[in-house]
């Protein structure tokens, strides 16, 4: 289960799919249960991947780029399209190309081949290569003091990490926005907006004075010229890190929280919505293409204005999915919109939306969701500025270096698949791009309607999950064995970090099998892992978008048909029942999946929730399957580290576990050893070998947590210490209060009358055989 | 002449009512003795007036009583009758009163009244003359004569006076001091004539003090004398005076001199009490443009007048042609061609070194004011000092088809913070602790002196509204044998008009508000590149200094252009923050606590950043102003707590909230809409600005606005909101870094320092038969029984119109009372009640002789600056001119004796309406060639003005300064006024002239260039800078002129801002169109329009 290991199962084109082999049609393809869909992380870095310093070539009716898959004719400098067959000429540089001198995305293990691309023309300046990206930081003021002060010193942390070219602008809000306006010389000057009146992006422009019409003469502002920004006024807002890193500093030393009474009995005034209006507005007066995010750091729900998500009075708690369920939430759909409307904008305008949110309360990231994942944005929910989940979350955003993110801008992601494969839509932090082709379902699920996405911010690890269709018709064969082979192209233009344009070409292929002939090969093909990360994410995605969505029976009813279909049994015999290697895993990852926060939503608060599902359709199918199914790792004297069962009997006195469910990391000592480390046992030489047991678990935490954005919580706790319920609740239940007479010594028991893995398992036997 | 007034009326009332004395008189009586030795002083005036008396007894003579009476007081036995009419008058005027006058004391008491009598019928030339009797005991006569020459107004010629100064002044002396007597007798003899006599008499008093001059000289002894209304009055204020001195006072005058004295005593007596010396100047004060407090001796009555044409020996010059043509009472214009433009009725200003004092009730009976404008100490007996409260007609008529038949307009003129003489009491404050003042349970009237105690204290009637309350336990106190409570002395509420309460907490909606000042500038391009901005800024910064020190003094500051930028000038930031409002369609205020804080916490940061915005905007291009968004988003910062709003703004509101567009223009390019409607740009544009001012009213926010521009502001239609919240506009165009910088300085720093008040509440309650018919001045009136005052200072005035809605009973007592509820600036709830209580009458000549003329003229201004955005133009002129003409036609046809019809008859105490209406008619604001924004700055200016500058402003003082007296031992800073004719402006001078808010410098073409050099520092007219200021340069003209130009700062509280004019250029035009005398494009001449109203007096007669 380790990540390393299962780094490589997405190779060098970071895709998998759910079935690497494809039924002919879309009647077999229903018949498969589980989606034909396909994870691919679009800029996931490779060695391998070559880099070509020039741009690709475009078939010239499909647009699909030459890849290793294209028939070559060399004589004839002639490429074949696989996708639409079509004959293209090699324009006259690839003159030389020759069955010894191919061109790099000709080579066949090069699937993945990334070119360098001129970047955007300027007409107007030719010299500017590269747009400097852009960080708008927009600070919630309505807190208390000391997480003030913690915000502030990893704002300030943050802006010493930044690329000294890179521009900087500083918005912070409470009952009001402040925009700063950092290029003023002569004392701090703030552009002030009301929170409480929606406003367009015209009226931003206009009234921080840089609409087209009526651009105001900057006053007192040093005429420093800069990468054509100086035409638009907006360099009054936005400086280059290094010029302005003394301003920032000064300014949020003198920042204070917000100064405007709060009524006893009631909320801060915060116009979250307003102040994210105005940053978006004040974004749009950069170039168009330049790589833009705002950065909000929020500590509390939104009372104000557009994108309140919760009245001012305390006596009214913020919205619970039961009062999602109930239609309760007076504000909720009202916000959802709004923020909506802000991710229309952000992604006109290819800007991203990060949201750092932390408070004891909610603070609406489930209204903020929409915004935030549709530009691509970061989200990282914690209990507190102080707390290590931001802290270190945030500073990972802008380091450098092994572990940084990798933060790109401007992303569109095209899909080019070959005919009769029609897509439904993508799950992920996208945007569809409207881009009709006759590769459109007519079914849309997520991001839909197009072969086109628009990522305006992406990362290392930014997934995307593509759902595919087959095309209804009933094909004959027509090009025979030929066509025995499909392929997917994914191409991903972006602005890497340097501001230079990128794009990334990876095209698969996959068999084509008719399933009517041999099941056997389609179920080799199939990969449990991503069908249970796919399963989630529709899942997910169908609570949020369908009304009374029973996600328990929709998991369990497929997982019957799954069983039902790729199960060896005799009818209605439940003891006969067995599973494919390939798909044994999958019963018990559902298992999990319905025992997850995902699924399980009433557990958490619907902002918990649209923070775990944005994850989940972001992260790597590894990382998404941690997050269903945690891993756990024992540590004992006697062995060496090793995978222990999901289950409460793992549990003993003098073991170690190490949980990892993704956002948080338990260290769970046993009883015993808990006892040992409180006597102090390890700081005795003699007991060398404890101290590296107490150790190793600790150190696996850490490299976890380095490796992982947003950064989990550690928790270190004790068998039967309060905080060991973060373990106990991931445990399948199989010793609970009402077996617990038959349980080992030392281990435990979960007091809880979910369903164990075990009866699970016996009633699915019993289901799937039914006739 | 003033003389005539005669208060003839008084001392019958004396006679008639001698029954039953009060308590009063004996202090009288010891006064009379001080008086007696003003007296002395007063003879000299006497033997002045006497001449003139001479001549106009046959005038009077047609007046067979006064006439005689005057003819046989002769002199000095004219001044003992006339001491002794004073006393009678007062019963007179008591004769409701009756118990006062008649008793022993009667004379003193008498006195008093006759002293206003004298004052107000001798305005001028009474109270100068008096005066100068002091000092004229030594110079005697000559001079003192002069003052009251100027009733003889007619007589110009210097050289005339000498030779007549000599007699007439005599006679004049006499006059005056009999002035005040003459007055009552004139009516009462004028009684006869139109009324009863006796209840002549009793109005005459009061009246007559004022009025009996001009009305008692229109009566018959006057009329005959001087041809000139003014002329007249002298003349029969001798006769008058002897006469009524006679029947009433015979015995005590007995000897002339001291008679007299205790005459001029009398008009003194009121001072008398406080010292009897104070009397005498006092009057002196009268002249209208008393201001002038120097030269108060002999000679310089005699120097000024003579400049003025006023001297007496022109009078008497006068007399001989115009005689003929003068009606009795009044000044008569025989015909047009006769009148001698010396002589017809001008200010005189009676210069004087020391103020008059005035008693505000004497002998239990009201005392008419002196002017207005006359430097005067109040010593407040009952009524509060006429500086918070003056009546328009100091009797007021029992019916309203008496006043209706005046044509008068009844209005009082309350100026609630009005600054108090320098050496006048301060208001007494008194704290009734937390049950508050005692009030009326009906009627919510206060407390005061006329609340009449009963049933041994324990109940008290109401002067307003009559209702029986019973008397708090707690304030019960027994009464005397006069009925007076025992305590009444000895408690400001029931012996003060005037007298502020702290209020309790049931005056308090919250705690009293700080004292907020929230200084808004116009950083726009325009503004910058002017100066404005640095000017307002550097303003500004001198002015921190003044504000009151404290934790209450809360300060902020906000720039705008096209957004509005506030200022968080917290002492923890270190620099000042910048907060920009850039959404000027809806603004908000972008802080709720730092935008607004404590001086003592911010002085550094404000100080550094009003160094700064000048250099911070410099390089700014933007034209556009957000006026209407930055004051409302000001307001929005000051909501909670209201306070003073100080806006700096150089150019048209172009966006944001309230824009406006430049109507002005539009008007021009479309003359057809703009000719037939021109008025409507005087109009607000829209309702916009008024709407939010009303809000701002109702929070307590009073904005002051400060136009520093170049250009087309539309002042029409900012102005709404300083109007409605109490505050004012100050206009400076064409705007002047150079010259205009250190005005907008004084101005705010005048703005800020004043005596005022916030969150104010003010009504004014009337006794039963008369009510408020309706407020104007700055203020917001959402209900209609009060105003609210965002702000009120010592500045504001505001007109208060009544109507009967019943008849008043003659012989009682008509009760005004105006109630200022406000917050000091140190955090005190305070309520100021100032308490007016005039006799009523049923005789018309009463009201003609009780006229204030100051008061009356003010009101017309005002109602017609109320006219003026409404009406066109020639319907406000007319009704300006109709009005005048209706009150003399109504003078001419009920109380003036008959006489030949070809004589112009005017009321002595309005005998300068018709120069003042005149005067009116070519202000800026009846002229139809002026800017639009000058005319709309001028009414709003008039909307506040106070009584004392509203002459001023249409009729500006001139003084020629280049040949300023720099003699030693002359007292006088001021020159002589020169009269506003072009005939007096010579080509080799120099002219100052000033209306209380510009002064010009007019420069003749062959002015001496040393004098140049001297004052100005160049040699040649042409080298006269565009922008002006004045220095003082080393040299005694300098000098002097320096001392003119900061003792009329001083006088108008305003620093005043300075043009130069030169001949032949526009600024000479301007010059010239001050000369309202002139005939021009806006009027005829003086002399025509006399012409004009005598001939439409005639049409109607006939």
């Amino acid at each position: 289960m380790s990540e390393m290991a299962n780094m490589d199962s997405e190779g060098i084109d970071a895709v998998r799919m759910t079935w690497n082999v494809w039924p002919r049609t879309k009647v077999e393809a229903s018949k498969c249960v589980i989606p034909l869909a396909a994870s691919i992380a679009p800029i996931r870095p490779h060695t391998d991947i070559p880099m070509l310093p020039y741009a690709p070539l475009r078939c010239k009716t499909c647009s699909a780029v030459l890849n290793a898959f294209a028939r070559v004719d060399f004589m004839a400098k002639i490429w074949i399209c696989p996708f639409c067959y079509q004959r293209n000429h090699f324009p006259p540089h690839y003159a030389m190309i020759s069955e010894t001198n191919l061109p790099g995305e000709l080579y066949p293990q090069y699937t993945t081949v990334q070119y360098a691309l001129q970047s955007f023309p300027d007409p107007n300046n030719s010299n500017a290569t590269q747009l400097p990206p852009v960080f708008v930081f927009v600070l919630d003021t309505c807190m208390i003091e000391e997480e003030l002060e913690f915000v502030k010193s990893a704002l300030k942390q943050a802006i010493g990490l930044l690329p000294e070219h890179a521009l900087v602008g500083f918005v912070s809000f409470g009952t009001q926005v402040q925009v700063h306006e950092l290029g003023f010389s002569d004392m701090s000057k703030v552009y002030v907006f009301r929170g409480s009146k929606e406003i367009s992006r015209e009226q931003v422009l206009e009234q921080l004075g840089l609409g087209s019409a009526g651009r105001r003469p900057t006053v007192g502002y040093p005429k420093v010229l800069q990468n054509g920004y100086a035409n638009t006024g907006v360099n009054r807002f936005l400086l280059p890190a290094s010029d302005c890193e003394y301003t920032l500093d000064t300014l949020l030393d003198e920042l204070q929280t917000d100064q405007w009474p709060v009524q006893a009995g009631h909320r801060a005034s915060r116009c979250t919505g307003v102040a994210l209006s105005v940053s978006a507005g004040l974004l749009a007066a950069c170039l168009p293409g330049t790589g833009a995010r705002i950065i909000a750091l929020v500590g509390g729900p939104c009372t104000e204005g557009p994108g309140t998500i919760v009245s001012k009075d305390l006596s009214e708690p913020v919205r619970s999915h039961k009062d999602l369920d109930k239609d309760a939430a007076p504000y909720f759909k009202k916000a959802v919109k709004f923020y909506d409307s802000i991710a229309k904008q952000l992604v006109s305008q290819g800007h991203v939306l990060d949201l750092f949110a932390s408070a004891l309360d909610q603070v609406g990231v489930a209204e903020m969701k929409v915004a935030v994942e549709r530009t691509g944005g970061l989200v990282v929910l914690a209990e507190s500025f102080g707390h290590s989940v931001f802290k270190d979350s945030f500073k990972r955003v802008f380091e450098d270096g092994e572990h940084s993110l990798g933060l790109c801008f401007n992303g569109m992601l095209e899909i080019n698949c070959s005919k009769d494969i029609k897509i439904q839509g993508v799950i992920g932090p996208c945007t569809s791009l409207e881009k009709k082709g006759p590769n459109v379902a007519d079914t849309v699920i997520g991001e839909g309607n197009t072969t086109a996405w628009k990522m305006c911010g992406l990362n290392k690890s930014t997934s995307l999950t593509v759902l595919f269709d087959l095309s209804s018709t009933e094909r004959s064969n027509v090009p025979g064995a030929a066509n025995s082979q499909f392929y997917l192209q994914f191409l991903t233009s972006y602005q890497d970090p340097e501001g230079k344009t990128m794009l990334r070409v990876t095209t698969v292929t996959r068999q084509w099998v008719d399933s009517t002939v041999s099941s056997e090969e389609l179920l080799r093909g199939f990969d449990q892992e991503t069908a249970a990360v796919v399963m989630a994410r529709v899942t997910s995605l169908k609570m949020e978008t369908e009304e009374g969505f029973d996600a328990t029976r929709w998991l369990d009813r497929n997982l019957i048909r799954l069983c039902s279909k790729f199960g060896d049994y005799r009818k209605d015999d439940p003891s006969s029942f067995t599973l494919n290697p390939c798909f044994s895993l999958f019963p018990q990852f559902m298992f999990n999946l319905r025992r997850s926060q995902f699924v399980q939503v009433f557990n958490n608060s619907p902002d918990e929730t649209a923070y775990f599902r944005m994850l989940l359709n972001r992260e790597n199918i590894t990382n998404a399957a941690v997050m269903i199914q945690p891993s756990l790792i024992s540590y004992s004297f006697n062995s060496l580290p090793q995978p222990a069962l999901l289950d409460v009997a793992s549990i003993s006195a003098d073991r170690i576990l190490l949980l990892d469910s993704y956002f948080s990391i338990v260290v769970f000592h046993g009883m015993t050893i808990a006892q040992w480390r409180n006597m102090g046992y390890q700081n005795q030489p003699e007991h060398q070998a404890f101290a590296e047991l107490l150790q190793a678990p600790q150190a696996d935490a850490q490299m976890i947590i380095q490796e992982r954005f947003p950064v989990p919580r550690l928790v270190v706790c004790d068998q039967h210490g309060s905080q060991a319920r973060f373990l106990l609740a991931k445990l399948n239940p199989s010793a609970t209060y009402n077996n617990s007479s038959d349980i080992a010594a030392g281990s435990d028991i979960i007091f809880t009358d979910d369903v164990s893995l075990q009866v699970f398992f016996e009633h699915l036997q019993r289901l799937a055989v039914q006739s | 002449m003033a003389a005539p007034v005669p208060p003839g009326a008084p001392r019958p009332g004396a006679n008639s009512q001698p029954p039953p004395p009060r308590n009063v008189n004996p202090n009288y009586q010891t006064n009379p003795n001080s008086l007696a030795d003003n007296m002395q002083n007063l003879n000299l005036n006497r033997p002045v007036s006497m001449p003139n008396s001479g001549p106009r007894p046959s005038p009077f003579g047609q007046q067979p009583p006064f006439p005689q009476s005057g003819g046989s007081a002769g002199f000095p036995g004219a001044l003992p009758p006339m001491a002794r009419p004073g006393p009678p008058p007062g019963m007179m005027g008591r004769p409701a009163v009756p118990p006062t006058g008649p008793p022993q004391s009667a004379l003193p008491a008498n006195v008093p009244p006759g002293r206003p009598l004298g004052q107000p019928s001798g305005h001028s030339s009474p109270f100068g003359s008096r005066p100068p009797p002091g000092s004229l005991s030594s110079s005697t006569g000559g001079a003192v004569l002069p003052s009251s020459a100027f009733p003889s107004s007619g007589a110009p010629s210097g050289g005339v006076a000498p030779p007549m100064p000599g007699a007439r002044p005599n006679v004049f002396m006499s006059s005056p001091p009999l002035t005040g007597p003459a007055a009552p007798l004139s009516r009462a003899p004028a009684g006869p004539l139109s009324n009863g006599p006796p209840a002549i008499v009793s109005g005459a008093l009061p009246g007559a003090s004022q009025f009996p001059l001009a009305p008692s000289a229109s009566q018959p002894p006057v009329g005959p004398p001087l041809t000139m209304m003014s002329a007249r009055a002298p003349a029969q204020a001798p006769t008058m005076r002897s006469v009524l001195g006679s029947p009433a006072v015979t015995s005590p005058p007995v000897q002339p001199m001291p008679s007299a004295s205790p005459f001029s005593a009398v008009p003194q007596a009121r001072p008398p009490p406080p010292g009897s010396p104070y009397g005498p100047q006092t009057w002196p004060m009268q002249p209208q443009q008393g201001a002038q407090a120097p030269p108060i001796p002999g000679s310089t009555q005699a120097q000024p007048p003579r400049m003025f044409g006023m001297p007496q020996p022109p009078t008497n010059q006068a007399m001989t042609t115009i005689p003929p043509a003068i009606g009795q009472p009044g000044a008569p214009l025989s015909g047009p061609s006769k009148i001698d433009p010396n002589q017809i009725p001008r200010p005189i200003p009676i210069p004087s070194s020391s103020p008059i004092v005035y008693e505000t009730r004497q002998g239990n009976s009201a005392n008419p004011p002196p002017p207005a404008t006359s430097d005067y100490v109040v010593r407040d007996t009952g009524n509060c000092s006429p500086r918070y409260m003056r009546c328009t007609i100091n009797q007021i008529p029992c019916t309203a088809d008496l006043l209706t038949t005046s044509s008068m307009q009844l209005a009082l003129l309350v100026q609630p913070m009005a600054l108090p003489h320098p050496s006048e009491d301060p208001i007494q404050v008194v704290d009734f602790g937390e049950s508050g003042p005692v009030r009326c349970s009906r009627c919510k009237g206060y407390i005061n002196p006329f609340m009449k105690f009963i049933d041994q204290g324990r109940k008290f009637i109401c002067n307003l509204c009559g209702f029986t309350d019973e008397t708090p336990r707690d304030y019960h106190c027994n009464l005397g044998p006069d009925g007076r409570r025992r305590d009444a002395d000895e408690r400001p509420e029931l012996c003060r008009g005037a007298v502020e309460f702290v209020a309790s907490k049931e005056y308090m909606v919250r705690d009293p508000m700080p004292a907020v000042y929230f200084f808004l500038i116009d950083v726009s391009m325009n503004a910058i590149q002017t100066g404005a901005t640095a000017a307002a800024c550097s303003a500004i910064n001198q002015v921190i200094s003044d504000l009151p020190e404290g934790p209450r003094t809360l300060v902020g500051i906000a720039t705008f252009d096209s957004t509005i930028h506030f200022y968080n000038l917290k002492r923890a930031l270190q620099q000042p923050l910048m907060l920009i409002v850039p959404d000027i369609q809806d603004v908000y205020t972008p802080l709720e606590t730092d935008v607004i804080v404590q001086l003592s916490e911010c002085r550094q940061h404000l100080e550094l950043l009003l160094e700064n915005i000048p250099t911070m905007f410099q390089s700014s291009t933007t034209a556009e102003s957000c006026f209407g968004a930055a004051i409302k988003a000001s307001y929005l910062a000051m909501k909670s707590t209201g306070g003073k709003l100080l806006v700096f703004q150089s150019v048209m509101p172009s966006v944001g909230i309230g824009a406006l567009s430049s109507r002005e223009a539009e008007g021009r390019t479309n003359i057809s809409a703009g000719e037939k409607e021109a008025h409507k740009l005087l109009l607000p544009a829209d309702k916009i600005l008024k709407t939010m001012a009303i809000e701002f009213a109702e929070y307590q926010v009073c904005v002051d606005v400060f136009v520093t521009t170049q250009t087309y502001v539309d002042i029409a239609s900012i102005s709404v909101i300083p109007r409605t919240t109490g505050g004012q506009v100050y206009y400076y165009y064409p705007f002047s870094a150079v010259s205009d910088s250190a005005k907008l300085y004084n101005d705010l720093r005048w703005n800020i320092t004043r005596p005022q008040g916030f969150e104010a509440v003010m009504r004014v309650r009337c006794s039963q038969g008369i009510q408020v018919q309706d407020y104007s001045g700055n203020f917001c009136k959402r209900i209609p029984t009060d105003i609210d005052l965002p702000g009120i200072d010592c500045d504001k005035c505001i007109l208060v119109t009544l109507k009967h809605d019943d008849k008043l009973q003659d012989g009682s007592e008509c009760a005004f009372q105006c109630a200022l509820l406000y917050t000091t600036v140190y955090g005190q709830r305070r309520i100021r009640v100032t308490n007016l209580s005039l006799p009523c009458t049923n005789m018309l000549s009463n009201l003609f002789r009780s006229a204030d003329l100051d008061t009356q003229f003010a009101c017309l201004l005002k109602r017609a600056a109320i006219e003026i955005p409404t009406s066109p133009l020639v319907q406000v002129r007319e009704q300006v001119t109709n009005l005048c003409i209706n009150i003399l036609f109504s003078y001419r046809k009920f109380c003036a004796t008959v006489s030949s019809s070809g004589q112009l008859i005017l009321p002595e105490a309005l005998k300068l309406l018709p120069l003042y209406t005149l005067a009116l008619m070519k202000s800026t604001g009846l002229r139809n060639d002026g800017r639009i924004d000058d005319r709309s700055f001028w009414f709003n200016y008039v909307s506040s003005l106070s009584t004392p500058l509203a002459v001023p402003l249409v009729y500006p003082r001139m003084f020629a300064i280049h040949n300023l007296s720099t003699k030693e031992g002359d007292e006088s800073v001021l020159p002589p006024i020169i009269p506003l004719s072009s005939e007096h402006v010579s080509d080799d001078g120099i002219y100052f002239l000033e209306n209380g808010e510009d002064a010009l410098i007019y420069f003749g073409s062959s002015v001496d260039s040393s004098i140049l050099q001297q004052l100005f520092g160049f040699t040649s007219v042409d080298e006269a800078p565009a922008q002006f200021v004045i220095q003082q340069y080393d040299n005694p003209l300098s000098k002097k002129f320096n001392d003119v130009v900061n003792v009329v700062r001083r006088q108008r509280c305003s620093y005043l801002r300075l043009t130069l004019c030169k001949k032949g250029d526009p600024s000479g035009m301007l010059f010239f169109s001050c000369m309202v005398e002139d005939k021009n494009a806006s009027g005829p001449s003086y002399v025509e329009f006399l012409v004009h109203i005598h001939r439409q007096i005639q049409m109607k007669m006939s």
